[in-house]
């Protein structure tokens, strides 16, 4: 016997929620999409007026808009695909029998770079990474390697920046898949196992569906916290030197909160969005289609 | 005589002399007894004049029993906040402002002129005497458009802290007295075996623009803009002062471009850069043993000289009452502000790490030995120029541009004249936005 549960009751569990979402996500959005067609300057209110889409205008042929949105697709582009590799390396080592203790402890540390506040990474790496004082010169010192200008030369800076979001993030990415590969079926695993000795082949074969879904969620988490990227490179660079680590998200920071142009601002934040809502479908549409 | 009792010496002797007078009416205690209870919102920094104000604190709250709540904020934060708050009628009421802040808070009518509580009778401390206060400093921290908004509270000028002991080791008995003198001299003989003449503080951010930016455009005759507000940058003394930065980098340490204050004043600490010019604020620190190794090492000049003279770095903060205050709190921020900044506090607040703005407190000769700063600060508020960086509210947004084109200059990614046209053009755009060359908004910077 089926039992239809009345709307009524539908709407009261599901109404706090949307109620929630639409407070804190849409209607925020919503402001920031109005203000966007505004020329709205915290500093300048007596000239805010309706500009209607001049603001987007500006943000699409700005070059500076395009260069930091080159440079956050350059940090994805070389952290992420790192990020998967290393972390596939250690989902596979803790997949294995035994050790568990050690297995435990692992699991534990692994949390613990990105429990770490992002403007603490970014203070941390300042600190570590100096030039003179810094701890990780003074290794390098030890095998005979002079100083290294991480901070103050412009490419290092941006590399710096990505070993450090590597770092922060290969942990993350390692869980998700060591949560991807306990849903694999063990009796599939093991019937591979006695099938072929190839690590690959049953990587290839049998685990690698199974780590579709992580995957994807890996990717559409990993874009929008690179597109979102600001404190850990707020507190290690400030954008800098010259513009060498201006991300987008450090770019619209500028523009908002020490320009004080938030029309500017928020039409660079929508079209920010924008491009996030089209990664995250082009990569539902490519890879979930094989696991549906 | 210590600060402490020439200060008591000189509120006794006030106390004596305005005993006779219709003025001895007027004491702290009264005048805040309507405001008692009031609580005041102000934004501090995590610097030597804040932490020193913060002691004094408990003596006006006892006094008064005004409670002034304070929220310490990183500078950079500090205008985003106030801004945002003031915009959203928020709690602040008292206006911290960086002298580049103050033209954006008076035409926005955050702050009100203190002619407000100065013409009040109940309010005005008779002992205030506003021309104590430097006429520069007075000025360009708490002036705008020939108003008097605010009163100097967190006072800087540029200054060359030196280690006297590395000069000394390098035939030096003088530090250098003109620019030409670091490049041609000073400059080639400190920079060896690791160490450095020079460390710039160039990083990113304000430090960029008024640290390093500015330092050499005014020395040289330089300037960021014309009578008739255009780009002055590039004219051929800014460009002369701008190619000597780029070239006196050969005297810094690596990566100079990543050194903020901390930075600057850790390589002089340390030992590692012979000399530095850094705002009078940061003597609390080079002569502290716990943050320093110089010692007696520590010495303290003027900024060297340009061709167009000495006109040093001009930074600090003055204190105002804010408009979205109710009448209490502004009463009782005004009487902080008073008192905080007052000639009879000024010794103590300059025994507690602050430096103040009266002229009054650096009358005694004896103190320069005591405060080697004195002798160059007082020197150089005598040679500054107010709009060292304009202070018009577009400077929050021409700044980020120097900011940005500043640094690309020092890496060579931009040749300075090419950085200076785009720094000019863009400075012009936001100024034309702004309405200055239409006639819509007076030309004051």
């Amino acid at each position: 016997m089926s039992t239809r549960i009345p709307r009524r009751t539908i709407a009261a569990f599901l109404g706090p929620a949307v109620f929630a979402l639409a407070v804190v996500g849409i209607v925020p959005l919503l402001y920031a999409l109005w203000k966007s067609l505004h020329y709205f300057n915290l500093t300048k209110l007596a000239q805010s007026r309706f500009v209607g889409l001049d603001n987007y205008a500006f943000v699409l042929t700005d070059w500076v808009f395009w260069q930091a949105m080159g440079r956050t697709a350059t940090l994805f582009i070389i952290a992420v695909p790192v990020q998967i590799a290393l972390g596939l390396v250690m989902a596979l080592v803790l997949h294995r029998p035994g050790l568990t203790l050690w297995k435990t402890l692992t699991r534990l540390s692994l949390v613990l770079p990105m429990a770490t506040t992002y403007a603490v990474v970014g203070l941390l790496a300042q600190v570590m990474l100096n030039l003179k004082y810094g701890v990780i010169n003074q290794m390098l010192g030890w095998i005979g390697i002079d100083p290294i200008n991480f901070i103050g030369d412009p490419t290092n800076a941006f590399l710096a920046v990505i070993l450090w979001d590597i770092w922060q993030w290969t942990p993350f990415v390692a869980l998700v898949l060591l949560a991807g590969l306990s849903t694999v079926p063990p009796e599939i695993e093991e019937a591979a196992q006695l099938e072929t000795k190839s690590n690959w082949t049953i990587l290839r074969h049998v685990q690698l569906p199974y780590l579709i879904p992580s995957l994807v969620a890996v990717l559409i988490l990993r874009t929008a916290d690179t597109l979102k990227l600001f404190d850990m490179v707020f507190t290690m660079t400030r954008g800098g030197p010259g513009a060498a680590t201006e991300f987008i998200a450090v770019l619209i920071e500028r523009v908002g909160n020490r320009q004080f142009d938030i029309g500017m601002a928020s039409a660079q934040s929508i079209i920010m969005l924008a491009i996030t809502i089209v990664l995250a479908r082009i990569y539902l549409r490519l890879f979930y289609r094989e696991v549906r | 005589m210590t600060f402490k009792t020439q200060a008591s010496a000189i509120a006794l002797a006030a106390t004596a002399v305005l005993g006779a007078s219709p003025a001895s009416a007027w004491s702290l205690e009264e005048a805040a007894k309507p405001y008692a209870g009031t609580e005041v919102e102000v934004l501090f920094l995590d610097r030597p004049g804040y932490a020193a104000a913060i002691k004094m604190l408990p003596e006006f709250e006892a006094a008064t029993g005004i409670k002034i709540n304070i929220t310490t904020v990183p500078y950079e934060n500090a205008l985003g906040e106030q801004v945002r708050d003031f915009v959203a009628g928020g709690d602040i009421d008292i206006a911290l402002i960086d002298l580049v802040w103050i033209g954006n808070f008076a035409e926005n009518g955050w702050i009100e002129p203190i002619e407000k509580f100065t013409a009040d009778p109940a309010l005005a401390d008779p002992a205030l005497e506003i021309d104590d206060f430097f006429p520069l400093v007075l000025n360009a921290f708490g002036g705008w458009n020939g108003t008097i908004y605010g009163l100097p509270f967190d006072n800087y000028s540029g200054l060359l802290f030196y280690n006297s002991c590395m000069l000394k080791d390098a035939g030096f008995d003088a530090p250098p007295a003109t620019w030409q003198e670091v490049m041609d001299t000073y400059g080639p003989a400190l920079t060896k075996d690791g160490k450095y003449a020079y460390a710039l503080q160039s990083k990113r951010n304000e430090t960029q623009s008024a640290d390093s930016f500015a330092r050499f455009l005014w020395p040289f005759g330089g300037s960021f803009l014309t009578a008739e507000f255009k780009s002055n940058l590039n004219s051929p003394e800014s460009q002369a002062g701008l190619k000597f930065r780029q070239d006196l980098m050969k005297f810094m340490p690596e990566g100079i471009v990543a050194y903020d204050h901390s930075e600057a004043v850790n390589a002089l600490a340390q030992g590692d850069v012979a000399f530095i010019t850094e705002w009078s604020a940061f003597y609390s620190t080079l002569a502290s043993p716990e943050t320093s190794t110089l010692g007696d090492c520590l010495a303290v000049a003027p900024e060297p000289t340009g061709p167009a003279g000495r006109k040093p770095a001009l930074g600090g903060f003055s204190l105002a009452v804010a408009t979205q205050a109710d009448d209490a709190e502004k009463a009782a921020g005004w009487l902080f502000i008073q008192w905080v900044t007052s000639k009879a506090n000024a010794g103590k607040y300059l025994e507690l790490g602050g430096v103040p703005a009266r002229q009054s407190a650096y009358a005694d000769p004896a103190l320069a030995a005591t405060y080697k700063f004195i002798p160059a600060l007082v020197e150089s508020w005598q040679e500054g120029v107010p709009e060292f960086r304009p202070r018009f509210a577009e400077w929050p947004a021409i700044t980020e541009i120097v900011q940005e084109w500043g640094t690309k200059m020092m890496l060579g990614e931009v040749t300075i004249e090419e950085g200076a046209k785009v720094i000019g053009e863009k400075m012009e755009a936001v100024l034309a936005e702004a309405g200055y060359y239409d006639g819509n908004k007076p030309l004051a910077q």
